[in-house]
Order: C-alpha cells, then sequence, then structure tokens
C-alpha cells in the first residue's frame, strides 16, 4: 500500500496552492496498476482513488504510515510527519525549497531549482499555480518500480 | 568594515535639548557611518530653515557624514529603534534626544566591540551627581539597585542589561513593539534580549553621555499612568522567565513537527504552541497577553531576514540554542 497526501493547506484566498502537484491523477492511474493507493488529507480535497481517509488525528496518520510500503506527497505537513517516524518517501517539489523545508532521507523530486520562488518565507497565496513546475508522472514512477 | 547608525528618535525637542544631541554626534572623535533622526513630533516640521539645524545639516555634509531626517509613524520611539535596527548596519548606536555624550564615546564604546559583545554602554550621568556606587547589573537585581551606568564606571564589567543610548549589535533581537507608546523599559528589554541570546552586554569605562532628562518632549510628557503599567507588566513576565527558553510557535504543523526533534536539546523550555497535540504548550493567545509582541519568535520572519538557504531545523536550532 502507497499513501498520498495530495494537497497543500487550503489558501486563505482561495487559489490553488502552488505548490499542490498538477498530475496526480496520471500518477495515480499508473500506480493502481501495481499497488493499492490510500489517499489522505482533509475534508473539501478533491477525492483521487476509492479509499480516501479524511481528517485522521495524527496518531491513526502514523498508524497509516507504519503500514504503508512508502508515500508520495507535495510539500505539506504530511512529508513531515512521515520523516518524523523513520519512514521515507516521495515528496514532489514546485516552487518552495526541499533544501529548507525538505529532508535529505526523502526522495526529493524538484523539476528546476530556477522555478522556486526568490522569498521562501513570505505568503504562497501571492504565487500563481503553474503546472510546468513540476515533474513529470513518468519521473515519479521510475523511484516507486 | 563594521559600519555604524547613529539613531535618534526625537518628540517635542527641537528647540530645547536635541540640537545639543546633534552638536554632540557631530563632534564626536569616531564619525558615525550614517545619521538617522526620527521625528516623533506630533506636529513635525521642516527644520532645514531653523538656522541651528540649517548649520549642522551642513557640518555633516562637510565632515561627509551621511544623514537622514524621517518623518517617523508617532507610535512610539521603540518603532523607530525597530527601523534603525533593520537597517543593515552592523551596529547602531543609540542616542537619546536629551543626551550629550561626551566627543570620545562612540570611540570608546565601539572599542570594545567583538564578535560576542551584543551591546556596549557607558556611563549616563545626570547632574547634580550622587555618590559612587557599585551596582551588579543583573537583571534579578533590577529592583534592588540603581542602574549601573548612573554612575562613573570605573572598569569594564559584563552586565545584562543597559539603559538609555548604547551601542549594539543590530538585527540580532528585535523591540518589543507591543508596547505602548511611551514604551518604558523597552532599552531594558531589548538588551536583555541580546544577552539571553548568549552576546555579552557590558559597561566600559571613559564613555560619558550626560543625560538632561528634559521634563518635556519624550516619553515623559505621556502621563497616562496605565501606558506604563501595561508595558512593566510585559516587562515582568518576562522577568519571571528569565531562568527559562521561551518558545512561541506561532506557526504551522509541519514547523512544529520539525521543532520537536530539537525540543529536548532546550533547557527549561517554557513553549507556546498552536498544535499542543504534537508540542505540548499554553496557548499561544497566552504568549501574547504575557510578551506582547510575539514576532521576535517568528521563524519565517527570521529567516526572511537571515536571508536563509538552509534547513528549517537549523533555523529554529539558530533561533533557540
Amino acid at each position: 500500500m502507497i499513501i498520498i497526501a495530495p494537497f497543500a493547506q487550503k489558501l486563505r484566498n482561495n487559489k490553488e496552492n502552488p505548490k499542490n502537484y498538477a498530475y496526480w491523477n496520471q500518477l495515480v492511474y499508473e500506480i493502481q496498476k501495481f499497488e493499492q493507493v490510500v489517499q489522505v488529507g482533509v475534508t473539501g480535497e478533491n477525492q483521487l482513488v476509492d479509499d480516501f481517509r479524511k481528517d485522521l488525528p495524527i496518531s491513526e496518520l502514523k498508524k497509516l504510515i507504519a503500514e504503508c510500503k512508502t508515500w508520495i506527497s507535495c510539500d505539506s505537513f504530511f512529508q513531515h510527519l512521515a520523516w518524523s517516524e523513520g519512514k521515507p518517501g516521495i515528496v514532489l517539489w514546485s516552487v518552495s525549497d526541499p533544501l529548507i523545508f525538505g529532508h535529505p532521507e526523502n526522495t526529493n523530486l524538484l523539476k528546476n531549482r530556477k522555478y522556486l520562488e526568490p522569498n521562501q518565507f513570505l505568503w504562497w497565496e501571492y504565487v500563481e499555480h503553474k503546472d510546468y513546475k513540476f515533474v513529470d508522472p513518468s519521473e515519479v514512477l521510475k523511484y516507486l518500480k | 568594515m563594521s559600519k555604524v547608525l547613529c539613531s535618534v528618535s526625537t518628540r517635542g525637542r527641537y528647540f530645547t535639548t536635541l540640537p545639543l544631541t546633534l552638536q554632540a554626534i557631530i563632534n564626536q572623535t569616531k564619525k558615525v557611518d550614517k545619521l538617522i533622526i526620527f521625528d516623533d513630533n506630533d506636529d513635525p516640521q521642516d527644520m532645514r530653515n531653523e538656522l541651528v539645524y540649517s548649520y549642522f545639516f551642513q557640518m555633516l555634509d562637510i565632515k561627509k557624514i551621511d544623514w537622514e531626517w524621517r518623518f517617523a509613524e508617532k507610535k512610539g520611539q521603540h518603532f523607530n529603534h525597530q527601523v534603525a535596527n533593520t537597517m543593515g548596519f552592523k551596529w547602531v548606536w543609540r542616542v537619546d534626544d536629551d543626551a550629550l555624550p561626551e566627543p570620545n564615546v562612540l570611540e570608546r564604546l565601539f572599542m570594545y566591540t567583538s564578535d560576542d559583545v551584543g551591546a556596549v554602554g557607558g556611563s549616563i550621568l545626570t547632574p547634580p551627581l550622587g555618590g559612587y556606587f557599585e551596582s551588579s547589573g543583573l537583571i534579578e537585581d533590577i529592583d534592588k539597585e540603581p542602574n549601573i551606568q548612573w554612575s562613573e564606571i570605573r572598569m569594564m564589567k559584563n552586565v545584562e542589561h543597559l539603559h538609555c543610548s548604547f551601542l549594539y549589535r543590530a538585527g540580532i533581537c528585535d523591540y518589543n513593539l507591543k508596547l505602548s507608546r511611551v514604551a518604558h523599559r523597552e532599552e531594558t528589554l531589548f538588551t536583555y534580549a541580546l544577552h539571553k541570546k548568549g552576546y555579552n552586554i557590558i559597561v566600559v569605562p571613559g564613555a560619558t553621555t550626560w543625560h538632561l532628562k528634559n521634563p518635556d518632549g519624550g516619553i515623559r510628557s505621556e502621563t497616562k499612568k496605565e501606558l506604563y503599567h501595561h508595558d512593566e507588566q510585559i516587562f515582568r513576565n518576562f522577568i519571571r522567565a528569565k531562568d527559562k527558553t521561551i518558545i512561541v510557535l506561532n506557526c504551522g504543523m509541519g514547523d512544529h513537527i520539525i521543532f520537536s526533534k530539537i525540543l529536548p536539546e532546550i533547557e527549561n523550555a517554557d513553549v507556546y504552541s498552536c498544535y499542543p497535540e504534537i508540542v505540548p504548550g499554553k496557548s499561544i493567545a497566552e504568549a501574547e497577553h504575557l510578551f506582547g509582541d510575539l514576532d521576535q519568535w517568528n521563524i519565517y520572519k527570521k529567516m526572511d531576514q537571515w536571508n536563509w538557504k538552509s534547513s528549517l531545523e537549523n533555523a529554529f536550532r539558530k533561533m533557540y540554542l
């Protein structure tokens, strides 16, 4: 079983968070050909797979992390929780810097450092979501097989 | 090269002590790299039209001292000091607008700066002089003894807080902007924060500033007792926590998880947390009530200030260890 944590925290201006991976549908479609996928997140987020476990308390998330083979996440709370539980996974980056917000124990897939926001410490509300800033699903699959 | 900004915040003293303060700054044996005057007057004036000021501005130009007269926000001198604190200079020499440093003061204070020094002060004397006394300069003695700077300083000494006018390392600690307009105890809180950060705070001999304690203008023109009481409460809350490391996690869940890795390394942690299920602690509202301004613990603001390139965990280490 692979956990996916597809979405970063909802922005206050309701725009799409620029850290949300752009190609989840394609990626999940490919993964489900060889592995069960469990989605974690909160109420209001798009459901990408049949097994969507919403609003789990941290203790339940930790149990799930312990059970999974690995996990895939955007740059969100989940990657830190899984890191703290000692379970390595894949983080899909775009505009935030894995050298600041990531953990070397994970596979950090960043398409190009030129897409990183110059100021990493202000509000993501002011940054446009751009699909081209993310790696292609085929790149992610290389690390799963 | 360690550049020195001289910062003067003024209110209600255009024609009393401010000209004397400016003259004393202009005539320092060590020139400042820049002089900034924050004009916090209720009715600010264009002082270029005043003869004495006109001469001062010309003297600054002749001495090639960069200067700026900035009309301030009228929120209190702590806001102005915070602007000076973040202007990119390594050192800031703050001089009250009723203080007259003798010509060698900056030169003497600067002589004692080194990598482990956070602030340097000299004697701050007001005529008529009392007798010589020695004080500890420790924060725990603040209610028991006169301020060490109110007497002649005969030898260099490490203390925990300074008063009135001093030279300090900029950009390390913030002024508490939740103090009232009178900013009572603002310099004590600021220098004590530098001490808590691990920097030496020192008083040195041979650097006398005369403090004329002008009853008009400055914070002494504010008479509302509740403002002083408000600021005193914040000050007392900091003092009560003097043996603890105050930790305020006003940030996201992921940030709490990263912080939790360094928590065991922090001695006597007094934690205020947004997510007590991740990092147990008291509420952020309580921290705000006790300490006023929480920006000094805003890890994102700090990383921005530090032009941070390393990990978030290392940023927390820099802030708390």
